[in-house]
């Protein structure tokens, strides 16, 4: 499924052209708080963005939904993510622990759903119930399992209740069961809700030719630009995303001036950069590229194999020959930017001699066969090509299929694997990738290893709910995978996007610094208001 | 006639009764679950309730024979079933994709015939000449370049460096007639000359076989001009084969245009087909690989009654 271009390639709630005035932290502000434009927003003009796939379900909880960018333009979540995908206030405005099995918190006075329905601590309580009852078939249910109880507290206060301290409640809010969607959809025709989205977000649905495209209009009771006395936002009448499967039909579509922002494929950065129509941006995304070991048999259940294996790597080749320098080179599963991320780690060196050393030591100096799959995709084909001889030139031999991923999630249920692809994507909240991966009830382990040090230390950080300790459960769990070499960690993904000039207000380095609370409060304008 | 035709159309019957049981249970025996595959890390997997929920929610959870017995109840019924991938029903997903995928298939035809049959005239009036070569190297080019490609490179040519035609998508007539002749324009010139080179190359033949023919000669001794001799004694008996071609072309077209309306972001039948098959969405695949089932047949059948109307000797056999 392509997927998640929630982040880096929000277009139409980009940033400002801004030089953030280090005054406005002083004065108390957040930096994400501050709209110092150069020139002012004009209001106008339909957004053209590209999209793969359709959207596919127009609710966040059932599946499939394959472009979450247009999601946000229709639902917001009680929470989102700052730079280091920290939950922040979006929707909820603060929250407190009382005890550890409380969380109290206060969500935003004055927010209406696009029927006019109000957003109360009734409507969260609604929706929590609604996920988790499972005759509803949601999807996110699965991540609610710790949720004892919704309570009104007061029009205003929902006091949630656990049945055991939840570390990561608040990164749940931030995700999907935090998009908040009509109690009336809900309690009235939930079906409806799959093709008819009702939310707080600053678009509407307009029209719809599934599988063509999309069309949404300015939401005009937005009740963000009012709050930050922008009325005007969003700026855009509307937004139009066109389903064109093809990347390279993609770009021709933006050169022609049909679309007005895309997300570039790799090698078509080199093509567009110096289009004077274009502005093009290299940016961050919170994806691991990497490999997994299967620990529950040879010859991968040997640190010494999973070692040569690290050494033998060399991840500044892949990332330059076949990511065109599109990748930072990864030393565990967190990217370098995520605040679980264990800072003192550095990426295993590439040293094929040291490899072959351990190798000998583990009795395998005549070489050895290894067998695994990926998913068959253009740039996971490239890389395990260069895998394969990296690995070859130590003397592991991988025989690597490369499957649909329907195939491949067969395969990696049944064990059948020693060495395979182990991409994650989307990291946000810590526990999510920590005990799908490394904790035997994980949804992608099916008992591929055992690290007591660290299903421990996943367990602890599922509990802890003050964020500077979790912080440090997650750097020390780092450190024991590391150690372990548990995985094979290769590069944090980097995404090429491109914007017509037409469209104004994106500040690439807010973007990247801030992240999603950046860009969900600065949208984008046409410089003349039209497209 | 009657009778042939009946005969023709029960054979389609049963050769479509076999490729649905084929279709339903070959694309279900694909390895991997397509629930588990298209969810991927986005579910707590270790939650097995939803994957089982999911599953049982669109009948995934029963035996293959118990399956293809609900689903033919209730295509009887009307009802194709859900997409996986939208929650849509097939059936509607099916009616509002079948007229741009008609539309190509008639636009692909238009080109097909508009190139392939002077070509395929021009060489067996000029056989070995100059112009015949040329032409005989245009037909196996229009062959031979894979559509992807042709596409990408229209594309560029006349939607990025021209930009005299939008270079993806597409627009209904009923919307805007002239847009839509614009939308449809490349991607059924790329089938369309795909076509056109097979069908060139068999009219050529076609006629010089039917040059050589006693009464062709009879008709140049008497003094009748080429123009004549062709439209009036050569064309009847030469159009024969060219008809199975034609036939075979309408059939290709399917297969054309899973590539196409891929390419060219057409909302078609053929890009349901690809889309589909990525996410194993198994009650869209029935319906797109039937349909391209039928289609083949249909084609074979309207072949089949051509043929007997263009020769009688069909009829009596």
């Amino acid at each position: 499924m392509l997927t998640r271009r929630e982040l880096l390639g929000v277009g139409m709630f980009g940033a400002a052209a801004l030089t953030l005035p280090p005054a406005a932290w002083g004065q108390g502000k957040k930096p994400w708080e501050v709209w110092d434009y150069r020139t002012p927003p004009v209001r106008g003009g339909y957004f053209r963005r590209s999209a793969s796939l359709d959207v596919g379900l127009l609710n966040p909880n059932h599946w499939p939904v394959n472009d979450w960018l247009v999601i946000n333009m229709f639902y917001e979540k009680l929470l989102i993510t700052d730079g280091s995908f920290r939950p922040v206030p979006w929707l909820a405005e603060s929250w407190t622990f009382p005890d550890p099995l409380t969380c109290t918190m206060r969500i935003r006075k004055g927010v209406q759903f696009a029927d006019g329905e109000p957003f109360n601590a009734a409507a969260v309580k609604l929706q929590m119930e609604w996920i988790k009852d499972p005759k509803n078939g949601a999807w996110s249910a699965g991540w609610l399992k710790p949720l004892r109880a919704v309570e009104v507290a007061d029009e205003h206060t929902v006091r949630w209740k656990f049945e055991e301290p939840w570390g990561g409640f608040l990164g749940i809010m931030a995700n999907v069961p935090g998009y908040m969607i009509s109690p009336k959809l809900l309690q009235d025709d939930p079906k409806k809700a799959d093709t008819q989205p009702v939310g707080t977000g600053p678009y509407l649905l307009e029209d719809r030719s599934a599988g063509s495209w999309i069309k949404t209009k300015r939401n005009p009771n937005w009740w963000f630009g009012k709050a930050v006395g922008r009325p005007d936002m969003p700026y855009f009448d509307g937004t139009l995303t066109t389903i064109i499967p093809d990347p390279s039909v993609q770009l021709a579509n933006l050169k022609a001036g049909k679309l007005d922002w895309m997300t570039l494929s790799k090698s078509q950065f080199e093509a567009v950069k110096g289009d004077p129509a274009l502005a093009v941006y290299i940016g961050p995304v919170n994806h691991i590229r990497g490999y997994r070991f299967n620990h529950s048999k040879p010859p991968f259940n040997d640190l010494r194999v999973r070692q040569a294996v690290a050494y033998a790597i060399d991840r500044q080749a892949i990332v330059a020959g076949i990511e065109f320098g599109m990748g930072r080179i990864a030393s565990c599963m967190y990217p370098e930017d995520h605040w679980a991320h264990n800072p003192a780690l550095r990426p295993w060196p590439h040293d094929p001699a040291r490899a072959k050393q351990l190798l000998k030591e583990a009795g395998h100096d005549k070489g050895l066969t290894v067998a695994g799959y990926i998913v068959n995709e253009v740039q996971s084909r490239a890389r395990a090509e260069a895998v394969k001889a990296m690995l070859a030139e130590v003397g592991i031999t991988w025989k690597v299929d490369e499957l649909a991923p329907a195939a491949a999630a067969d395969r990696m249920k049944n064990l059948d694997y020693q060495l395979a692809a182990g991409d994650w994507t989307w990291i946000y909240d810590p526990d999510l990738m920590a005990s799908g991966l490394h904790h035997p009830t994980g949804g992608f382990h099916f008992g591929r290893s055992k690290n007591d040090a660290a299903i421990a230390l996943i367990e602890k950080g599922r509990r802890e709910v003050d964020t500077e300790k979790r912080r440090q459960i997650y750097w020390d769990l780092e450190k024991v995978l590391y150690d372990n070499c548990e995985d094979v960690w290769v590069f944090w993904e980097m995404w090429p996007s491109a914007y017509r000039k037409q469209v104004q207000g994106y500040d690439h380095e807010m973007t990247v610094k801030h992240k999603e609370i950046w860009a969900w409060s600065h949208p984008l304008w046409f410089k003349d208001g039209r497209a | 006639m009657a009778a042939y035709v009946a005969r023709r159309f029960a054979y389609a019957l049963l050769i479509l009764a076999v490729i649905t049981v084929l279709v339903f249970v070959v694309v279900r025996l694909i390895p991997g679950d397509p629930i588990r595959a298209a969810m991927q890390q986005n579910v707590d997997l270790s939650d097995r309730r939803i994957i089982e929920e999911t599953r049982a929610r669109f009948g995934l959870d029963q035996p293959i024979p118990a399956q293809f017995a609900i689903w033919l109840r209730d295509v009887v019924a009307g009802d194709w079933g859900r997409s996986l991938q939208t929650g849509e029903p097939v059936r509607e997903m099916f009616h509002r994709r079948l007229p741009v995928t008609l539309e190509l298939f008639v636009g692909a035809t238009v080109w097909a015939w508009a190139i392939g049959i002077p070509l395929g005239v021009l060489g067996a009036l000029r056989r070995n000449s100059a112009l015949d070569v040329s032409l005989t190297a245009v037909a196996i080019g229009g062959v031979s370049i894979p559509a992807f490609w042709e596409g990408i490179v229209l594309i560029y040519l006349l939607a990025v460096v021209t930009q005299v035609l939008p270079p993806s998508g597409f627009v209904p007539f009923t919307e805007d007639p002239w847009l839509n002749f614009k939308s449809i324009l490349m991607p059924t010139f790329v089938i369309g000359t795909h076509s056109a080179g097979f069908l060139a190359r068999y009219v050529r033949s076609s006629l010089l076989e039917v040059f050589g023919e006693d009464y062709v000669r009879t008709a140049r001794a008497k003094g009748l001009g080429e123009p004549v001799v062709v439209s009036k004694h050569a064309a009847r008996p030469a159009v024969i084969p060219v008809v199975t071609v034609i036939g075979l072309a309408w059939g290709q077209f399917m297969a054309g245009s899973f590539i196409v309306e891929y390419v060219f972001a057409l909302p078609g039948l053929g890009r349901m087909g690809v889309d589909a098959i990525f996410a194993k969405d198994f009650p869209v695949i029935q319906v797109t690989l039937m349909a391209t089932a039928v289609n083949v047949l249909l084609a074979n059948l309207v072949v089949d009654v051509a043929y007997g109307l263009l020769d009688p000797r069909v009829r009596v056999r």
